[in-house]
C-alpha cells in the first residue's frame, strides 16, 4: 500500500510539472456511486441479508463466522474488507494475503463433502465446476458465485456484496471508494501519456495473450495503451495465441510478462529468445515482469497492477519515477 | 478328466443358479453400503442405517442426523452410488453383448464410434453453446448422447458398403475409421477453443459426481430399456458364437440379431456416457472376469455383468474419491488402473495354458 | 423323408457366375455327393441349398419352393455343416449341440425339457454323452466332428448338407464318420447331400454322384459311371486307376506311371 501512495505523490508532482490539473485525492467513505448490490440494510449488523450473485439470490441468515473461499480473488477481497477473521479455510491457490488459511481444497475440482466436513456457513467460489454451487445449495450451505469480473464495476460490486454478506459493509464501501479514487487519480495523471503506445501482455511461454476486451485489457486501456493482440487471429476468444513473428512485426513499445511465477519468464529469458532481441521493448528494457497472481485476479490489487503499468508508461516517456 | 457314468446325471444348459444370484446380490449390497458410508463427512453407520430404515414405508426412525448431513446422504452420496451402479451395470452388459455379437473378447461399444461421437458432441457443446447455466436443462448430456448415436449410425451406414453387408469385421473397420475421424474433429475443435480445454478434458475422463436424483432419473429408462433388451437376447448371443453363416443356418438372421443388439447396447451406453463421461474398461474387464469364473455362456455372463458391473463401478468410484481426498481421481483413470494389471493377468494365464 | 430338387440354379459373386444353371434331383433318403475340382462350385451350391446365398432359379423341398419359406422353417428341414465349422470358445459339448435346437425354440425363449431330451438322445447316439461337459475346443478331431454332426442331428431335419465332413480326419475316422452318417440315413430316413473331394469315399458311400466343373454339371449318375479314368483325367487332370472289387467296393487310386520301384542298396 505504501508503494503506490509514494507513486501517487510523484504522479502529482509530474502532473504539476507538466502543467496538468492538480489531481485531488479525497477518499470519501460514502462513495457508493455505481453499486448494483441489493441490500436490505446498510448497517453492519443487519442480518439476515440477501445479495444477488451469479447464482441468483443468496440469503445469509446471520453474520458468517466460518467462511470458506475457493476463489483466490475472493480471498483477497475478504481479507481486504476486514473479514479475514471470519475465514476458516481457503483453496490451495489463495496465496494472498499470507495469513489466509490455505488448505488443499481445490477450486478447480471442488469436493463438496470435503468442504461440508469443515462446517462452513458461507462459501465463496469463482467457478461453478463439478456443479459445486448446486451441491452446496442442496445441502443448504449458502454459496456466493462471484465469477471473473468483466469490468471494474464488477469488481466493486463483488466487494460490496461481500461486505454486506459478511457484515463489513462500511469497510467494503471504504475500500471501493479508495480504489476508485486511486484509479481515477492515476488515470488522470497518466492517461494521456499512454495514448498511442502499444503493448503485449504475455500469459505464458507459448505466447498466449489477452485482447483489450478482457478485464485486464480494459485496465491497460485506462491509460490509453493499445493492445497488439486485438488484430490477431483468434482474437474473438479474448485469449489469442500469438506467434513470435507477429509480435516482432508489431514491435510493441511495452512487453508485460504475466508468466514470471508460473513459467519463470524474466526480461532476460525473453531477450534470449531467438529473434526477440530485435524488439524495441527488449532493447529499451521495457519488458516488465508482473506478478502472475496480481495480473490474473480482479480484486483490490488491481490498483497495484495499474500502478505497475503506469510506472512502465512513465519510464517509457522518459520521466523517472 | 474322470468319466464317471453319467446315466443319472442331468446335464443342463447355462442358467444363473441360486448360489450365483446370492453372490451377485451380496456384492451389490455390500458395495452400495460401502459407497454411502464412506465420505469426507463422517456419518456413523448407525445413523445411516436409521435413515435407510426410516424410508421403508411403515417404519419411522429418527436417525439423529442434522438436516445438512441428511442432505449429504440423500442428495449427494446415495444418488452418486446409484448412478455409479446404473452406469457400471450398463457398461458391463453392453460390453458383454458386443463381445457376443462380434465374437471378440475385446469388443465393446466404444469400438463402433460411441466414445468418439460422444466426445465430439460434448466438446461442441462445451465450446460453442454459450453459458450453459442459463438453459433449462443442460445441453451437454444431450449433445453427448446425440454424438454417440450418430457415431454408431455412421458406422453402420459405412458398414453396408462392404462385400458382406453388416459382417462383423466390416463393421469394426468402419467403426475404427469413424472413431478416428470424429476424434480428429474433436481435437480440431478443442484447438480452436483452448480456453475450454480443461472442461472438456475433465468430462472425457469421466465423473460420477452428481447432485440430486436428476441424472439417475434421466438414465434409468434407458438402462431398463437397453438392459432388458440385451437380457432377452442372451441365448441368441450364444447362438451367434458359431459365426454368422452357421447361425443363419439354424434359423436366425445373424444380421438382424447384430443390429438389434448393437442398437440396444448403444442406446444404453450413450445414455451412460451422456451423464458420466467416458469411463473405459468396465465393458471389458467385468465380462472377462466373469468369463474366467463361469465360462463363456452369455446366458450367465449378461445378467452377472449387470450385477458385478454395478458393484465394480461403485467400488471404483469409492476409490476415486477416497484415495487422494479431498481431490478426486477421475473415475476413468481408476478403471484404467484396474484394466492394465487385469490384462497382464489374463496374458499370464493364457501363456501358462499355451 | 424329404426330397430336394434344384432347377437352373445360378449363383454369382461380383457378376461372375460360380454356379451356372445347375439342376440336380435328390430323391428322398438317397445320398448324393457333389464332386469336382477346387472352385467347381460345390460349396456354393450347398450354401444355396441352405438358403445362405442369394440365387437365381428354383430350389424345392418336397415340391415346396424354399424361397417362400422363413429361415426358421427352412432350418427345420435342412441342416448345413460347413467345411470349417466354428467351435465357440468356452462352449461345452452339450451347449454346442443344443444350438441345433434353435429352429424350435421361441426367439426369446429357452430350451424346454423336450429340447434337452433330444440333445441327450443325440449325444447318446453319437457316443458323446461321457464328454458332454467338456469344452468343445478341447476335443480331438474325430470327437469334434461327431459333435458337429450331433448338432446337425439335433436340428431333426430330414436333409443334411455336408461340406467336406471328413477332410480334417485321419483315414480311420473318415470311415467311422461316413459309416455313421450312412447308418443314420437308413435309421432316420435322412437325405444326404455331400461335397467330397476324396473320390474313393464319394464312390463308396454315395448312391449318386454329380460331377461339377466351373459351375456346371458335366457328369452325373452311379459312381461307377461317373468315376472313370478318362473323366477324372479330363476334369481333374489327374492320373488314376479305378478299381471295382466285389469285397472291397470302388476305389480310385492315384497312380504315378513310369516310376519304377526303388531298390535299396547301391
Amino acid at each position: 500500500m505504501r508503494r503506490y501512495s509514494l507513486l501517487l505523490a510523484l504522479l502529482l508532482l509530474a502532473a504539476a510539472c507538466s502543467g496538468g490539473s492538480t489531481a485531488t485525492t479525497s477518499a470519501t467513505a460514502d462513495t457508493t456511486t455505481t453499486t448494483a448490490a441489493e441490500t436490505t440494510t446498510t448497517e453492519d449488523a443487519g442480518f439476515p441479508v440477501t445479495i444477488e450473485a451469479a447464482n441468483g439470490a443468496v440469503e445469509i441468515v446471520e453474520k458468517p463466522m466460518a467462511i470458506i473461499s475457493l476463489s483466490p480473488t475472493g480471498t483477497e477481497m475478504l481479507f481486504a474488507i476486514g473479514a479475514g477473521e471470519q475465514v476458516i479455510a481457503v483453496d490451495e491457490f489463495s496465496n494472498y494475503p499470507e495469513e489466509a488459511p490455505t488448505t488443499d481444497l481445490s477450486g478447480y475440482e471442488p469436493n463438496v463433502e470435503a468442504i461440508a466436513a469443515l462446517n462452513p456457513d458461507l462459501v465463496v467460489v469463482s467457478d461453478d465446476l463439478n456443479d459445486i454451487v448446486a451441491a452446496l445449495t442442496a445441502i443448504q450451505v449458502p454459496v456466493i458465485h462471484h465469477p471473473a469480473a468483466i469490468t471494474l464495476e464488477d469488481t466493486y460490486t463483488q466487494i460490496e456484496q461481500l461486505g454486506v454478506a459478511t457484515g463489513n459493509l462500511s469497510a467494503a464501501a471504504a475500500l471501493v471508494g479508495s480504489m476508485q479514487s486511486d484509479i481515477e487519480g492515476m488515470v488522470e495523471s497518466a492517461g494521456q501519456l499512454g495514448a498511442g503506445r502499444t503493448y503485449y501482455h504475455e500469459l505464458d511461454g507459448t505466447l498466449f495473450s489477452v485482447t483489450s476486451e478482457t478485464f485486464i485489457g480494459q485496465v491497460y486501456a485506462l491509460v490509453g495503451l493499445e493492445n497488439i493482440a486485438d488484430a490477431a487471429g483468434g482474437a474473438e476468444s479474448g485469449y489469442p495465441q500469438l506467434s513470435a513473428e507477429y509480435i516482432i512485426d508489431a514491435d510493441p513499445d511495452l512487453v508485460f510478462l504475466a508468466d514470471t511465477k508460473c513459467c519463470g519468464e524474466t526480461p532476460d529469458t525473453v531477450a534470449a529468445r531467438p529473434g526477440w532481441d530485435q524488439l524495441t521493448a527488449v532493447a529499451d528494457q521495457s519488458v516488465v515482469p508482473l506478478d502472475d497472481d496480481i495480473a490474473s485476479r480482479w480484486g483490490p490489487r488491481v490498483v497495484d497492477l495499474l500502478a505497475e503499468i503506469v510506472e512502465a508508461v512513465l519510464t517509457l516517456e522518459g520521466s523517472t519515477p | 478328466m474322470d468319466l464317471e457314468p453319467v446315466t443319472s446325471r442331468e446335464i443342463r444348459t447355462a442358467r444363473v443358479g441360486l448360489r450365483l444370484s446370492i453372490v451377485v446380490l451380496v456384492s451389490v449390497v455390500v458395495s452400495v453400503l460401502l459407497g454411502i458410508l464412506v465420505g469426507a463427512v463422517g456419518l456413523s453407520a448407525g445413523s445411516v442405517f436409521a435413515e435407510l430404515a426410516d424410508k421403508v414405508p411403515g417404519i419411522t426412525v429418527d436417525s439423529g442426523l442434522s438436516a445438512r448431513d441428511s442432505a449429504i446422504l440423500w442428495e449427494l452420496r446415495m444418488p452418486r452410488v446409484v448412478l455409479a451402479g446404473l452406469v457400471g451395470g450398463m457398461l458391463a452388459m453392453a460390453g458383454a453383448a458386443f463381445q457376443g455379437v462380434f465374437r471378440n473378447p475385446l469388443a465393446d461399444p466404444y469400438l463402433l464410434g460411441v466414445a468418439a461421437g460422444a466426445g465430439l458432441g460434448a466438446t461442441l457443446a462445451i465450446a460453442y453453446l454459450p453459458d450453459q447455466t442459463q438453459w433449462p436443462i443442460s445441453p451437454l448430456p444431450i449433445a453427448a448422447f446425440a454424438g454417440a448415436v450418430l457415431g454408431v449410425v455412421v458406422t453402420y451406414v459405412l458398414g453396408r458398403s462392404g462385400a458382406r453387408q453388416f459382417a462383423a469385421s466390416t463393421l469394426i473397420l468402419a467403426g475404427v475409421a469413424v472413431a478416428a475421424f470424429l476424434t480428429a474433429t474433436q481435437t480440431f475443435v478443442q484447438q480452436q477453443n483452448t480456453d475450454t480445454f480443461r472442461e472438456v478434458y475433465s468430462w472425457i475422463l469421466g465423473a460420477l459426481g452428481t447432485v440430486g436424483w436428476r441424472e439417475v432419473v434421466l438414465i434409468l429408462p434407458y438402462v431398463i430399456l437397453s438392459g432388458g433388451t440385451l437380457l432377452l437376447y442372451r441365448r441368441l448371443l450364444d447362438v451367434m458364437g458359431v459365426g454368422d453363416e452357421e447361425a443363419d443356418s439354424v434359423g436366425i438372421s445373424s444380421a438382424a440379431v447384430r443390429l438389434a443388439v448393437v442398437a440396444a447396447a448403444t442406446l444404453g451406453t450413450a445414455a451412460a456416457v451422456a451423464v458420466s463421461g467416458l469411463i473405459g474398461f468396465v465393458g471389458i474387464i467385468v465380462p472377462h472376469a466373469i468369463r474366467l469364473v463361469v465360462g463363456s455362456s452369455y446366458r450367465l455372463i449378461l445378467p452377472l455383468s449387470l450385477g458385478f458391473g454395478a458393484a465394480f463401478l461403485i467400488l471404483a468410484d469409492l476409490i476415486a474419491r477416497s484415495v487422494l481426498a479431498p481431490a478426486e481421481i477421475p473415475i476413468g483413470v481408476v478403471t484404467a488402473f484396474f484394466g492394465a494389471p487385469f490384462f497382464l493377468l489374463v496374458l499370464a494365464r493364457s501363456r501358462r495354458f499355451s | 423323408m424329404s426330397g430336394l430338387r434344384v432347377v437352373d440354379i445360378v449363383v454369382a459373386y461380383n457378376g461372375t457366375p460360380v454356379v451356372d444353371r445347375i439342376s440336380v434331383d435328390v430323391p428322398s433318403t438317397s445320398w448324393v455327393s457333389l464332386i469336382g475340382p477346387n472352385g467347381a462350385g460345390k460349396t456354393t451350391l450347398l450354401r444355396a441349398m441352405a438358403g445362405l446365398v442369394p440365387y437365381g432359379g428354383q430350389i424345392e423341398i418336397d415340391r415346396q419352393p424354399i424361397g417362400a419359406m422363413s429361415r426358421r422353417r427352412l432350418s427345420q428341414m435342412v441342416a448345413y455343416l460347413p467345411q470349417r465349422p466354428i467351435l465357440p470358445e468356452g462352449a461345452s459339448v452339450f451347449d454346442y449341440v443344443a444350438i441345433g435346437r434353435t429352429p424350435y425354440i421361441p426367439y426369446w425363449g429357452t430350451e424346454t425339457p423336450e429340447d434337452r431330451a433330444v440333445v441327450e438322445k443325440v449325444l447318446d447316439r453319437l457316443d458323446l454323452r461321457e464328454i458332454a461337459d467338456r469344452q468343445i475346443a478341447s476335443l480331438s478331431g474325430g470327437e469334434a466332428q461327431r459333435a458337429v454332426l450331433a448338432r446337425a442331428l439335433a436340428q431333426q431335419s430330414a436333409i443334411l448338407l455336408l461340406d467336406e465332413p471328413t477332410s480334417a480326419l485321419d483315414v480311420g475316422h473318415q470311415q467311422q464318420v461316413l459309416e455313421l452318417i450312412d447308418e443314420l440315413r437308413l435309421e432316420q430316413g435322412l437325405t444326404i447331400i455331400s461335397a467330397l473331394h476324396d473320390l474313393t469315399l464319394a464312390g463308396q458311400f454315395a448312391d449318386h454322384l454329380v460331377l461339377l466343373d466351373k459351375g456346371e454339371v458335366v457328369s452325373e449318375g452311379d459312381p461307377s459311371e461317373v468315376l472313370t479314368e478318362e473323366t477324372i483325367k479330363q476334369y481333374y487332370h489327374a492320373s488314376v486307376r479305378v478299381t471295382m472289387e466285389p469285397d472291397a467296393g470302388l476305389s480310385v487310386i492315384p497312380i504315378r506311371p513310369g516310376r519304377a520301384v526303388r531298390r535299396t542298396g547301391r
